[in-house]
């Protein structure tokens, strides 16, 4: 399968925001190299453009309204490009412009432009996983972008990107998280976060709050939400510690996580503050507003 | 490098702390055209954005150990578009760079060939502002030949050449790659001439090519010889670099200089054209230096920094008090 979602209209939705927001300039700019690269089929022409870009398509950050949002994630869900550098959108669908005929070629003419990609070239090329063709081909370059020690190339992939929660394996997977919070990342911006949480991400995430606890450091309450589904024996412990916390938001995290599971104790735990309860039933308290205080 | 000078007491003595450099040029904001963040540590980042360093210009050069194969030049370029951007973007400096092959290793012929097939991939990203540093070493005909290659490389990309001249027979090697430069029809106004000395600048200045001088302890320009250049040749076309890298060297020449051309007497205008505005004019005839950007990037960092938020985020290097004995 190439692409796995309607790419004519991703492709028409994103041209139509960026000439919206680029002006006409631009947008003439865009269209003539579009023109030239569908007669010429030179690929030193298509990576000539792509690195291009930003020179004639400026970093204005591009501010969508609730439609085209809407539209955006009804072909690919998840998927939006609000707050992006319009660079960054020109770009996503420029890709969508490369021929997908032959796939190995396809493939290799993507694997060039990562290979010599420069910083906001590679944010650009990792946000658009989501609109890439055979989306099962890139897996290992979303792993390796993980090891990355570029912020902006960690966020592209982590934040707000439907692609690793689709196909990454649970290793890869709990690869990221780990990284998104090792380094401080929003990871309420992470999507499929609860629904790809699991046990052995749980295991690993208790150990990692013991090594801060033992430096004496302090530990994102965020990370108690993949902990709380899977709390067991060992890791109540480690909930009843942050439960009693003297930080608000840390306790409010604890009672999150114990409102998450069936375990009885966590539960039992959670009837003896029956207003944090009340607040959560009610849902004026949950992680994303929690996750909102942090920030 | 500090090869051939000989150490004195003085030289060996600890150093200590003298700001007082730092609170004569308070408030003025610096462009180091020449330095290689790549040999340089996160501390010299740090202390160069205190200084005022807004904006760096890395020039791809030679590392200083042997470079087997091509990709380890590719991986290289990639560091200078990719990671070593990041880290000073952390710092609120606005990182660009020229790429090239340097003429230490265009005598190696066979991986220098292979090099040059790789440049067209890096010399046209967002960023890159010159095809850099290129030139004479020993002057041999291979570094003739892949310095030629290059100008013409410049040329078809319309970016600016920073050359570097020779550390031995320097006048002539100067002579002769403005000479090169001028058979293959490249305007004397799109190429920096660097490492320049009080025996090059007027012939680099009469001829029309920009001159760059490198302050750099012991082996090149110290910085009251370069208070008297600029006397003596005004501030038309003059840029003052640290070039500092692995030897001994200093990421702060630019600003240090400055503080001790205002000592003695050079005016406000001039120190800015030496130590800003002039590498600025120069290297943005690549259409790749947009100044509003010094702010962006600026304005990032301190965002993150003063926006009260418990959890650093998007990078924000966290500040170290040096003087502590107690690391956490
Ligand atoms: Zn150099």
């Amino acid at each position: 399968m190439d692409y796995v979602y309607d790419k004519e209209r991703m492709s028409a939705l994103l041209y139509q925001i960026v000439a919206q927001q680029a002006g006409d300039k631009a947008e003439l700019w865009l269209r003539q190299k579009a023109e030239v690269w569908q007669q010429s089929g030179a690929l030193q022409q298509f990576n000539l453009t792509f690195s291009a870009i930003p020179r004639f398509i400026g970093k204005n950050q591009i501010i969508i309204d609730s439609t085209q949002e809407a539209a955006l994630k009804a072909i690919v869900p998840g998927f939006s490009v609000q707050g992006w550098p319009a660079d960054r959108v020109a770009r996503a669908w420029w890709l969508l412009q490369l021929p997908v005929a032959d796939k190995t070629a396809y493939v290799k003419q993507l694997e060039t432009l990562f290979d010599a990609a420069e910083m906001n070239e590679l944010a650009a090329l990792y946000g658009a996983l989501p609109l890439l063709a055979f989306p099962e081909e890139w897996t290992l370059r979303t792993a390796e972008g993980i090891r990355s020690n570029i912020g902006t190339v960690q966020e592209a992939i982590m934040l707000n990107n439907p692609y690793p929660a689709l196909y990454l394996s649970e290793a890869a997977w709990n690869q990221l998280v780990m990284k998104a919070i090792f380094t401080d990342k929003q990871i309420g911006r992470i999507i499929g976060l609860d629904e790809r949480a699991n046990a052995a991400l749980a295991a690993v995430l208790t150990d990692y709050a013991h090594e801060r606890w033992a430096a004496g450091r302090t530990v994102n309450p965020m990370l108690w939400r993949l902990v709380g589904p899977f709390v067991n024996e060992t890791s109540f412990s480690d909930i009843k510690r942050v439960w009693n916390s003297e930080n608000t938001i840390e306790r409010e995290a604890a009672a999150l996580a114990c409102a998450q599971t069936t375990y009885a104790p966590a539960i039992e735990l959670l009837r003896e503050r029956p207003a944090l309860k009340a607040e959560i039933d009610a849902d004026v308290l949950n992680w994303n507003l929690l996750s909102e205080k942090l920030n | 490098m500090c090869c051939s000078h000989e150490l004195t007491e003085k030289d060996l003595a600890p150093i200590t702390a003298n700001p007082i450099f730092l609170e004569k040029i308070k408030g003025m904001r610096f462009f180091d055209p020449h330095v290689h963040m790549t040999s340089r540590t996160t501390d010299d980042y740090q202390a160069m954005a205190d200084a005022g360093v807004v904006a760096i210009i890395e020039p791809a050069f030679w590392l200083g150990q042997p470079r087997t194969g091509v990709d380890t030049f590719r991986d290289y370029f990639n560091s200078l578009i990719g990671w070593e951007r990041f880290r000073s973007s952390q710092f609120g400096i606005k990182h660009y760079c020229t790429i090239g092959l340097n003429s230490k290793e265009a005598n190696n012929e066979r991986l220098a060939e292979q090099v040059m097939e790789i440049l067209p991939l890096f010399i046209y990203k967002e960023g890159v502002v010159g095809v850099g540093e290129i030139g004479f070493d020993d002057q041999t005909p291979a570094e003739d030949k892949y310095y030629r290659a290059q100008l013409e490389l410049a040329k078809e990309a319309m970016l600016p050449v920073q050359i570097h001249t020779p550390h031995r027979d320097k006048k002539k090697g100067t002579q002769r790659s403005m000479d090169i430069a001028i058979e293959h029809g490249l305007d004397p106004r799109m190429i920096i001439v660097d490492h320049n000395n009080e025996e090059t600048v007027k012939e680099v200045l009469d001829r029309g090519f920009w001159a760059a001088f490198t302050i750099y302890p012991f082996t090149k320009m110290g910085n009251e010889r370069m208070v008297e250049i600029v006397k003596q040749y005004g501030s038309e076309r003059i840029m003052i670099n640290s070039a500092a890298d692995w030897g001994i060297s200093d990421p702060l020449a630019v600003p240090k200089t400055a503080a001790l051309m205002l000592e003695r007497g050079i005016s406000i205008k001039d120190i800015e054209l030496v130590c800003y505005q002039n590498a600025i004019d120069a290297f943005a005839q690549s259409g790749q230096i947009n100044v509003s950007e010094f702010d962006t990037v600026k304005e990032i960092d301190q965002n993150l920094k003063y926006n009260g938020s418990s959890v650093l985020r998007g990078g924000q290097q966290p500040r170290v008090d040096k003087n502590a004995t107690i690391i956490r």
